[in-house]
């Protein structure tokens, strides 16, 4: 009997598998401040964070990399009623500690913490929040695989790129933390020489795709170029500029931000076989002159078909998925094979 | 689309249909890949050389570039390879319009007519067309099957492992519905999402029944020369939509003259395959109103 279809045995010819595929994602710092004049940075009117595009952000072709905000906790030395958008700032902190740190047993929103170890230690009470987009994170950053390079000291107007603070999240790969609501988290360093409870200058969360900096990291000047706080100490620009402003601090301090993201690919391959007397003839049109097979002369020459496309199909034949060879297969009775497709989900 | 980038390994590149991503997005299971069937839809066999070296037949063949993949469930896999076991076969069956038994095309135009409402069956002037106004009226679609050959008389009998024993019959689901030859309505076995309604005919009797007219009379009456195999018959009847406003042949149709009288029309192809023998036949047809 003739037949176009084959079945597929679910536990023979179906596969499921799951892979993760990794990008490196390099953002210098000249796109961050410098390239597109700030066209690419968007204020909001609220004021809360600030977002950062790698090219005009007006233009269709812009895509969102990060956003920037900052804030300190309620009980930081810097709050006060006198400081610009103080309320905003602890709500920043605030919101942010809610989604990553999470609650104590009180209900309490905990703060962030230098060691990761939530009940004790050393807390973070004053950050610079990057979020990453997660156009550019995927499904998560790959551990052990930020870095971020800063200017620390002198004047941003004049930042001094020749002495650059490397931040990464050294020794990641075996050794982060598991304590958060929201994934898994790492500490992060300024040396991959030193990493101890005490040395960590932030946390880096994988799935989140969220990096909290303490504000602690960078000493002496800083500040938004034009600024009034330009020649300012950390703390002040905290209380007194907005945080717009705090943002453009920063933005102008980076040197380069790079990482890998992860995409985790969950897979169903269909292993399609040809057996040696499957699919040897075709019903193209130009398969027939009148109903005379074209690439047979007589009746003891082999079947020929070429494989294009495989089809996908449900019970019901209605088409669901294809696939397509680059090349053209040859099909006769003398050869079989199997073709793997690959669904990816 | 683009052609595939041939100068390596043979990959593939695989990709959801447009109907099955919305089976996956309905999210009841219906998304449940069974079975799948090798297509050759970029091959030309009048490109096979048989004079050739044995080692360059196909050369032309092998070296065709392939597109990429449409992600539009009918533009695909249009011509199916085909498993028969044997390999001794010479001949493959075909389909064929039978304009004598059933509607014939009207030449003019190369298509099949399909009234729409009462004043357009009435107003005819021409003999073959499907009265899509009253089913019970007019003639009938009649797709025959079987070897296209004077090289095996009529008499032998279609070897049984090429008969068609389903058929099914696509058609856009907007213009009109298939009903049998008695005018009962079919049951449609599915509409994707460009609106085209897919039916399934089996050897019942009804729709699909023995061709036992084993007789050569030189295509006064049968379109196939050779063995004889099935023949599909069935009825279409034109749309709600159709048959009572003029708004589809508005967007979609123009207009045409038969003799003195102006016709809105749509064009429109129904194809009829073969599900045992992967063979298709694409049907044009036109939707007509007086205009």
């Amino acid at each position: 009997m003739a037949v176009t279809f084959k079945n597929l045995v679910s536990d023979r010819d179906v596969a499921n598998t799951r892979t993760l595929l990794n990008e490196a994602i390099p953002i210098t710092g000249s796109v961050v401040s410098g390239t597109y004049s700030d066209n690419n940075i968007k204020n909001y009117a609220h004021g809360m964070f600030q977002s950062v595009y790698d090219y005009p952000y007006l233009s269709s072709s812009a895509n969102h990399i990060f956003d920037l905000t900052v804030g300190y906790s309620a009980d930081s030395s810097l709050s006060s009623s006198a400081a610009s958008q103080n309320s905003k700032k602890i709500n920043i902190y605030s919101q942010m500690a809610q989604v990553l740190v999470g609650y104590d047993s009180d209900g309490n929103i905990r703060d962030f913490d230098r060691d990761g170890s939530l009940a004790s230690g050393d807390k973070l009470k004053e950050c610079v929040f990057i979020n990453l987009a997660r156009l550019l994170t995927k499904d998560e950053i790959q551990k052990g695989s930020f870095i971020l390079s800063v200017a620390t000291g002198a004047a941003p107007t004049a930042p001094d790129f020749s002495s650059l603070l490397t931040i990464s999240d050294y020794r990641a790969t075996t050794s982060y933390k598991t304590n958060s609501p929201a994934g898994d988290y790492a500490l992060l360093y300024t040396s991959s020489a030193t990493p101890n409870s005490t040395s960590g200058v932030g946390l880096l969360y994988y799935q989140a795709g969220i990096a909290v900096l303490t504000a602690s990291v960078f000493d002496g000047s800083f500040g938004a170029p034009g600024a009034t706080y330009d020649t300012s100490s950390i703390d002040t620009v905290l209380t007194g500029a907005q945080i717009s402003s705090s943002c453009d601090g920063f933005r102008n301090r980076m040197n380069d931000l790079a990482f890998n993201n992860t995409t985790e690919l969950n897979s169903t391959i269909y292993f399609c076989r040809a057996n040696t007397s499957d699919f040897n003839y075709s019903s193209n049109p130009t398969y027939l002159s009148g109903s005379k097979i074209r690439v047979k002369e007589q009746e003891t020459d082999s079947p020929i078909s070429y494989v294009t496309t495989v089809g996908l199909y449900s019970a019901d034949n209605e088409l669901l998925a294809v696939a397509k060879l680059s090349e053209p297969l040859k099909k006769d009775p003398s050869n079989e094979f199997t073709l793997r497709v690959r669904l990816d989900y | 689309m683009g052609f595939l980038d041939n100068s390596g390994d043979i990959i593939l590149d695989a990709v959801l249909t447009d109907s099955g991503r919305e089976r996956l997005a309905r999210g009841d299971g219906s998304f449940k890949v069974m079975k799948f069937a090798l297509g050759d839809d970029e091959i030309n066999y009048t490109n096979y050389n048989k004079a050739a070296a044995s080692t360059s037949k196909d050369l032309e063949i092998l070296q065709t570039p392939v597109l990429e993949a449409f992600t539009n469930n009918t533009s695909l896999m249009k011509s199916k390879l085909i498993t028969i076991t044997r390999t001794d076969l010479l001949y493959l069956p075909v389909i064929k319009l039978n304009g004598n038994l059933g509607v014939a095309k009207y030449t003019t135009e190369d298509v099949v007519l399909v009234t729409s409402d009462e004043t357009t069956t009435n107003g005819m002037t021409i003999g073959d067309y499907l009265n899509g106004y009253d089913i019970l009226g007019g003639k009938n679609l009649r797709a025959d099957q079987g070897l296209d050959t004077n090289a095996t008389p009529p008499t032998i009998q279609l070897s049984s492992d090429l008969v068609e024993t389903q058929y099914i019959v696509e058609m856009d689901n907007r213009l009109g519905a298939i009903y049998s030859p008695d005018g009962t309505p079919s049951s449609v076995s599915f509409i994707d999402d460009d609106s085209v309604a897919s039916y399934f005919f089996s050897r019942d009797g009804v729709y699909v029944r023995d061709n036992q007219d084993t007789t050569d009379d030189g295509g006064t009456q049968q379109v196939i020369q050779g063995p004889r195999g099935t023949y599909l018959d069935f009825k279409i009847r034109a749309s709600q939509n159709l048959r009572s406003s003029t708004y589809l042949f508005d967007l979609l149709g123009s207009t045409f003259v038969i003799g003195s009288t102006t016709y809105k029309y749509i064009d429109t192809n129904i194809r009829i395959s073969g599900a045992t023998t992967g063979y298709s036949l694409s049907v044009p047809v036109r939707f007509i109103k007086q205009n």
